[in-house]
C-alpha cells in the first residue's frame, strides 16, 4: 500500500523528521516500509509568465517566455503552449536536475537563449499529465516551490492483516505519532457536519436483511452538489497511492478510503429506484453492470446492495455503472458500511476482482470506522463540492460492536519481554496508541482499546502494543536456562542417521536430489503406479496434480533431464516420503507416508552393461544397508510395475519386503523419451532403520584360513543363490565366508550350460586347518552340488 | 689348484669389473657356493693334506670368504648409490598430469544446510521431530488459531485432496502433535521438512519448499531468549560478526510476532544492491506462542509459555551460499547439485 508522507503530516507533526526517520520508525513498529521514493523538489522556483511568444525561427512549434523569478526576469522555451502570462508555473533553472531525471542545461535555440526549463506534472514526478506545463494556484516568483508544493515521499508499506486501521493515512500517521512520542492533530472521530432539513434519514429508506453479513449500514444524503473535478492536492494525493481521479465525489469517497481505511460510496440518489436501499443477498439470475464497465452474473451466496427492483452495487467489491455520480448528479447518497469480510473475500474471489475496497474489508473492519468515514467524506464534499449535508443520516446498525475489556497484569510485559518497562511507560504507550487504562486496587489494570482496534483481546497483544513502542532492539538477546529436572536424552534424527547410506551413496557416484512431491496423476497412471495415489483436489497445473506413490518417475526424469543437456552415466538417488492412500473405508484418513530411498543409474545401451549395473546396484544396496546397521537381508525374484519383468527382485529383510531392485521397464524408459537401460531401487527406510543395531566387534581369528575356488558347471536355469546355500550347507563350520564371483559361457562349457565360479574361504577358529581336511569338505560339498543341481567341476 | 690369495685376487677383480647386480650373483655363485664353489673346492681334498696345513688351509679359506664377501657388499652398495644417484630423473613424473576422477556423488545442498543447522540446535538441547506431510485441517490450521475466514488464511493458500486433508503449508503441525506427545514441558524441539503452498513457481518462491521451524516451551520464556536463540544460530551458520533483529509483525500463532531479519554479508548492514540497500535480509518469522495454541498442545498457558520460529531452508542455503534462483534446489540438474 502507498503512503504519502505529505498526507501523514496532516495528522501528525513531521517538522524534523524526514522520510527516511519516518520509514525506520514505522519498520520498527510493525509497519513494514518496503521502499520510499523521494520526490526533492526543493531546487525548484516559482515563477511567473510575464510574456508569451512564438519562437520565430524554429522548425518544430516553439513558445518564448519572459518569466519573472522575483529578483529577475529569465527569457525560457517551452513546447507547450499552456503557460499564458500571468500563470505561476515551476521552473528549473540551469544546473538543477528535476525530480524525473533531467539535467537543465543552459541552452541556445536557433538564436535565442533558454535559461531554464517550465516543468510539467511528469517531470516533477507529481502525475502522469505531460502535455502541458505544471499551473499553480498559488506561489510568489523566486520562492522555491516548496512553498506551494511539499517535497514528495511515498512509502510502499506492508500492512499485517490484523490491521487493517493501518490501510489509510490516518492508522500509519498514529502510529508514527505513538512512535515519534507526538500527539495526533486531530481525533478519530470528526464532527458531524449535517444541519440541512429534512432529515436525512426520511429521504432515504435503508433496511438489511442479512445482519450477519452486514452489521451496519450508513447512508448520508447530501443535496445539491456540483460535480467537476478535484483539486491539485486532492488528485496529487490520490495520484500518489495510485488512484486514478475522477470527479470530485468519486474522488473524495477514494481519499477518504485512503485516509480512514473505510470504503466508500457515492450513489446518484435520483437513480435509486423507490429511493430505497435493501442489503440483501443476490437472487439466482441477477446481473449488475459495475463501473469497470463489466457485466457480472451475482448467485445468492453474494451481498449486493439494491434499490427498490435491482441490485445496485455488489457489496464491499464494487458499484454499479447505473447509478453512479455523473456531472448531471445533484444529489448524492454516500454509504459507509461494514460487511462481513470473509463473505467480501469469496465474492471478490469469485469474480477475481480485489479492489482497494474488498481488500479492507475482507480484513474485518469496526463498524465505529464506518460512521468516522462517513462524517470524514460528508464534510469533504460540502466544502469541495458544495452541497447540503443532511440531518440525521439512516444508520441501521443491527449488530452493535461489542466493546472489548481486558484485565492485564502490567508485569507481564517484563516477564514476556525480559526486560525492565517502567509502569508509567507502558501506560504512557497505551495512551498514545489510543487505549484507556484504569489502575485497580490490586495494581491490575483495566484496559479498553480503542474502537478501531478490534486485533486486541488479550494481555499478551497488549504485550506486544508496549513492546514495539517501547522498542525490541532494547531486549538484550539472552539463552534461555535453568535447572532442569526432566529432560529426554539426545537421539539422533532420522536424517542423520540415514547420512550413513547417503555416504556410501556419494562413494558410490551418487548425487542425491530432492524433487517435488507433486507430480502428475496422468504420468503415475501411464506408469501404473496410480493406484493409491492422492489428487490434489485444487492443483495449480496438471503436471502437478497428484502426490507421488513412487520415488522412481521423478528419477527418471533427472536421468531424462541431464541427459538432454548432455550428461551421460548419471547417477542420482533420493530420500524422501511418498504417499499412498489408504484402502477401504479409511480413504479419507491421512495417508501412508512412508520414507524410502530410490535410486537410479543410467546404465549404458546393452543388455549386458544392464546385467552389470544391476550387480553394481546391489553391492550399492548392500553398502548402505551395511552402513546403516541393519541384518542381512534377501533377494527373490520378482515381478513389480516398472520393473523388467527378467530383470527385477524383491528385497526382503528377514521376512518383510522392503522394496525392489532391478532393471526397469522397457516402455518406463521410453515413457520418458530415453534409451537404453535404466538400473533402479526403490525401498522402505523404516523397517530398516527399526531393525538396525549397534554393530558388535568380533575378536580377529587367531588362525591362518585356507582358500579354495571351484567353478561348478550346471545348466542356465540354475541359480548362483541355490548353488550358495547348497555350498554353505556342505561347507559345515569350517566354511568360513564363499562368493560367487564369475559366471562364464563357452569353449569349455556345454551348451545351454554354464559355469559358475566360487571363492571359498575356510579356517577354524580353534586350530590351524591341514589341506587334508579342507579337502574333505570340498569332497562333501561337491557331492552335494552333484546330487542337488547335477553339477560338474571344472578344474 | 689355486691358493686362497689367488683366488681372492681373481675374485676381487672381477668384483671391480661387474656393473651389474647379475654379474656380482654370478660372481657370489661361482666362488661362494656351498657345493662346488671355488672356495669350498679348495677344501675339497683338504683331508689328504697333513694334519698341521688342514688348519692354516682352512684359515686361509675363509678369509678369502669374508673378503669377497666383503667386496661384494661394499660393490653392491656402490652400484645401489649409483642406481639411486639418477631416479630424479630416470623415474621423474610429470606432477602436473591429473589424477583419475574419484567420482564421488554429492549430498544434496538443502540436505547439507538443514543438517548444520539441526547441529547448531542440537547443540542447544533441542530434538528433531517429525510429521506427516499430509494434514488434517485442525493441525495445519484451527490448532495454530487460524480459524476458517480468518484473513491471515490466504498466507497459506493450501493444497486440499478433501476438505479436511490438505498438504501442510508449514511445520507447524508438528509442533502442536509434539506438545501433544510430550505433555509435560521442558520442550525443545525443531521440525525440519516439506511443506506445500500454493504460489505459482518463480525465481523466489516454490509451491513446494522445506522449512525449520523450532519450539521451545518452558518456565518464563522470554522475547529476549528467542532472540539470543535466534542469534546463537544466526551467528553460528554465518558467522559471528551477523546481527538478528526482530520486527513487531502478526501470525495468529504468536503474540507478540515478529520477522527476524540477519544483516546483509555482502555490505555488513550499510546497505547495497543485494540486500536492496535496506541492510537487512529478511529471514523467517518468530514470536512468543500464543496462549491459545499451547492450550490446543495441551499445555497449560497459565504455567509455561514458548516461543518458536521458523524459516525456509532453501533461504538459509541461498544466503550461505549466494544461490539467486529457488528453483535449482528442485530442478536437479548435476551441474547445479555438483557445486556443493
Ligand atoms: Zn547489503
Amino acid at each position: 500500500m502507498k503512503i504519502s508522507y505529505e498526507w501523514i503530516g496532516d495528522f501528525v507533526d513531521l517538522d524534523g523528521v524526514t522520510p527516511k526517520e519516518a520509514a525506520e520508525v514505522l519498520t520498527r513498529l510493525g509497519i513494514e516500509v518496503e521502499s520510499l521514493t523521494v520526490i526533492d523538489l526543493s531546487q525548484i522556483i516559482v515563477g511567473k509568465v510575464l510574456e508569451q511568444k512564438p519562437h520565430p525561427k524554429s522548425k518544430t512549434k516553439l513558445w518564448i517566455h519572459q518569466v519573472d523569478l522575483g529578483t529577475r526576469t529569465e527569457q525560457i522555451i517551452a513546447g507547450a503552449d499552456n503557460a499564458v502570462p500571468g500563470s505561476l508555473v515551476p521552473v528549473a533553472l540551469p544546473g538543477t536536475t528535476v525530480p524525473n531525471g533531467k539535467v537543465v542545461k543552459d541552452l541556445n535555440i536557433a538564436g535565442y537563449s533558454a535559461k531554464g526549463m517550465l516543468c510539467s506534472a511528469e517531470e516533477l514526478l507529481l502525475g502522469d499529465d505531460h502535455s502541458g506545463i505544471l499551473i499553480l494556484d498559488s506561489g510568489r516568483p523566486g520562492d522555491p516551490l516548496t512553498t506551494v508544493i511539499p517535497s514528495q515521499a511515498t512509502m510502499d508499506v506492508e500492512v499485517t492483516s490484523n490491521r487493517p486501521d493501518c490501510m489509510g493515512h490516518l492508522g500509519v500517521a498514529r502510529e508514527l505519532a505513538a512512535g515519534l512520542d507526538r500527539p495526533m492533530k486531530v481525533d478519530f472521530m470528526p464532527a458531524f457536519t449535517g444541519k440541512s432539513e429534512p432529515a436525512g434519514r426520511d429521504m432515504v429508506k435503508v433496511s438489511i436483511d442479512d445482519a450477519d453479513l452486514c452489521s451496519r449500514y450508513i447512508g448520508g444524503v447530501i443535496t445539491g452538489v456540483k460535480v467537476g473535478t478535484s483539486p491539485d492536492w486532492v488528485q496529487r494525493r490520490l495520484r500518489a497511492c495510485g488512484v486514478r481521479p475522477i470527479n470530485n465525489i468519486v474522488d473524495i469517497t477514494n481519499y477518504v478510503l485512503l485516509e480512514y481505511a473505510q470504503p466508500l460510496h457515492a450513489f446518484d440518489r435520483a437513480k435509486l429506484s423507490g429511493g430505497e436501499v435493501h442489503v440483501r443477498r443476490a437472487r439466482a439470475g441477477e446481473k449488475l453492470l459495475c463501473l469497470d464497465g463489466v457485466e457480472r452474473e451475482l448467485t445468492p451466496e453474494m451481498l449486493v446492495i439494491a434499490d427498490a427492483d435491482k441490485p445496485v452495487a455488489i457489496a464491499g467489491v464494487i458499484g454499479g455503472e447505473e447509478t453512479a455520480v455523473t456531472d448531471a448528479t445533484a444529489d448524492v447518497l454516500l454509504e459507509a458500511a461494514t460487511f462481513n469480510g470473509p463473505n467480501v473475500r469469496q465474492t471478490a474471489r469469485a469474480f477475481g476482482l480485489r479492489t482497494e475496497a474488498s481488500a479492507r474489508f475482507e480484513k474485518g473492519l469496526p463498524a465505529e470506522l464506518a460512521l468516522a468515514g462517513a462524517r470524514r467524506a460528508a464534510a469533504l464534499i460540502a466544502e469541495l463540492a458544495g452541497g447540503a449535508v443532511h440531518r440525521e443520516w439512516a444508520d441501521v446498525y443491527p449488530r452493535p460492536q461489542e466493546p472489548v475489556r481486558i484485565r492485564l497484569k502490567p508485569w507481564l510485559v517484563d516477564e514476556v519481554l525480559g526486560i525492565h518497562v517502567p509502569l508509567e511507560d507502558s501506560e504512557a504507550i497505551l495512551i498514545r496508541l489510543g487505549f484507556h487504562v484504569r489502575i485497580l486496587g490490586d495494581g491490575e489494570w483495566d484496559v479498553l482499546p480503542p474502537v478501531f482496534r478490534l486485533d486486541v483481546s488479550i494481555p499478551e497483544d497488549l504485550v506486544e502494543e508496549v513492546g514495539r513502542v517501547w522498542g525490541y532492539d532494547r531486549v538484550p538477546p539472552t539463552l534461555p536456562g535453568r535447572r532442569r529436572d526432566r529432560w529426554t536424552p539426545s537421539i539422533p534424527s532420522m536424517g542423520r542417521r540415514l547420512d550413513a547410506a547417503r555416504q556410501v551413496l556419494a562413494g558410490a557416484g551418487f548425487t542425491e536430489t530432492w524433487n517435488p512431491a507433486l507430480v502428475s496423476g496422468r504420468m503415475l497412471e501411464q506408469l501404473r503406479v496410480g493406484a493409491r495415489a492422492l489428487g490434489v483436489s485444487n492443483p495449480l497445473s496438471d503436471d502437478m496434480d497428484t502426490l507421488r506413490t513412487s520415488l522412481l518417475p521423478s528419477l527418471v526424469n533427472v536421468v531424462a533431464l541431464n541427459r538432454d543437456r548432455g550428461r551421460m552415466g548419471v547417477k542420482v538417488y533420493e530420500i524422501a516420503a511418498v504417499f499412498l492412500a489408504r484402502v477401504g473405508d479409511k480413504t479419507t484418513q491421512q495417508p501412508e507416508e512412508p520414507q524410502r530411498l530410490g535410486a537410479v543409474t543410467d546404465a549404458g545401451a546393452t543388455a549386458e552393461s544392464g546385467r552389470e549395473a544391476f550387480y553394481a546396484m546391489k553391492s550399492v544396496l548392500d553398502g548402505c544397508v551395511r552402513e546403516l546397521g541393519a541384518p542381512a537381508y534377501s533377494y527373490r525374484r520378482a515381478s513389480a510395475e516398472m520393473f523388467h519383468p527378467g530383470r527385477c527382485a524383491a528385497v526382503f529383510l528377514e521376512a518383510r519386503q522392503l522394496g525392489y531392485i532391478g532393471e526397469l521397464h522397457p516402455f518406463v524408459v521410453a515413457n520418458a523419451g530415453l534409451e537404453g537401460r535404466l538400473v533402479a531401487i526403490e525401498i522402505d527406510l523404516d523397517p530398516v532403520l527399526a531393525t538396525a543395531e549397534i554393530r558388535r566387534g568380533q575378536p580377529l581369528p587367531r588362525f591362518p584360513a585356507i582358500e579354495r575356488d571351484l567353478a561348478v558347471v550346471v545348466e542356465e536355469h540354475v541359480a548362483a543363490g541355490a548353488l550358495l546355500a547348497t555350498i554353505k550347507e556342505a561347507g559345515r563350520d569350517i566354511l568360513e565366508r564363499s562368493r560367487p564371483f564369475d559366471e562364464y559361457r563357452g569353449a569349455q562349457v556345454p551348451d545351454g550350460h554354464k559355469s559358475v565360479a566360487f571363492a571359498l574361504t575356510f579356517r577354524s577358529p580353534e586350530r590351524t586347518l591341514t589341506d587334508a581336511e579342507v579337502d574333505n569338505v570340498m569332497g562333501e560339498i561337491k557331492l552335494a552340488l552333484e546330487k542337488k543341481h547335477s553339477a560338474r567341476f571344472r578344474e | 689348484m689355486s691358493d686362497p690369495q689367488e683366488l681372492t685376487q681373481e675374485a676381487l677383480a672381477a668384483i671391480a669389473r661387474a656393473q651389474t647386480e647379475n654379474e656380482l650373483a654370478a660372481i657370489e655363485v661361482d666362488y661362494l657356493r656351498r657345493k662346488n664353489g671355488r672356495i669350498s673346492s679348495l677344501l675339497s681334498d683338504i683331508g689328504k693334506l697333513p694334519p698341521e696345513e688342514r688348519a692354516a688351509l682352512g684359515q686361509a679359506a675363509n678369509e678369502a670368504k669374508r673378503v669377497i664377501e666383503a667386496a661384494l657388499a661394499a660393490k653392491r652398495h656402490e652400484l645401489e648409490e649409483a642406481r639411486l644417484a639418477d631416479i630424479a630423473e630416470t623415474e621423474a613424473i610429470d606432477i602436473t598430469f591429473p589424477g583419475a576422477p574419484l567420482g564421488r556423488g554429492h549430498i544434496h545442498v538443502l540436505t547439507q544446510v538443514q543438517r548444520q543447522i539441526e547441529t547448531v540446535l542440537e547443540s542447544l538441547g533441542y530434538q528433531v521431530e517429525l510429521g506427516p506431510e499430509v494434514e488434517t485441517e485442525w493441525y495445519n490450521f484451527e490448532a495454530l488459531n487460524i480459524p476458517p475466514g480468518h484473513p491471515a488464511r490466504e498466507n497459506w493458500d493450501s493444497f486440499y485432496f478433501t476438505p479436511d486433508l490438505l498438504l501442510r503449508a508449514h511445520t507447524s503441525p508438528v509442533q502442536i502433535r509434539a506438545m501433544q506427545r510430550i505433555k509435560e514441558p521442558p520442550i525443545y524441539i525443531i521440525t525440519p521438512g516439506r511443506c506445500y503452498r500454493r504460489d505459482a513457481p518463480e525465481a523466489t518462491r516454490l509451491p513446494y519448499f522445506s522449512q525449520v521451524e523450532g519450539l521451545a516451551v518452558d518456565k518464563a520464556l522470554t522475547v529476549g531468549d528467542m532472540k539470543g536463540t535466534l542469534l546463537y544460530m544466526i551467528q553460528s551458520l554465518y558467522g559471528e560478526e551477523r546481527k538478528v533483529r526482530v520486527r513487531p509483525s502478526y501470525f495468529p500463532f504468536t503474540e507478540p510476532s515478529f520477522e527476524f531479519d540477519v544483516t546483509c554479508g555482502i555490505c555488513a548492514g550499510a546497505g547495497c544492491k543485494s540486500c536492496r540497500h535496506k541492510g537487512w535480509l529478511e529471514v523467517g518469522g518468530c514470536g512468543m506462542v500464543h496462549p491459545q495454541v499451547l492450550r490446543n498442545g495441551g499445555i497449560d498457558p497459565e504455567k509455561w509459555n514458548g516461543y518458536a520460529w521458523g524459516f525456509g531452508i532453501e533461504r538459509m542455503a541461498m544466503l550461505k551460499h549466494d544461490v539467486d534462483d529457488i528453483r535449482l534446489f528442485y530442478e536437479s540438474d548435476l551441474r547445479f547439485l555438483e557445486q556443493f
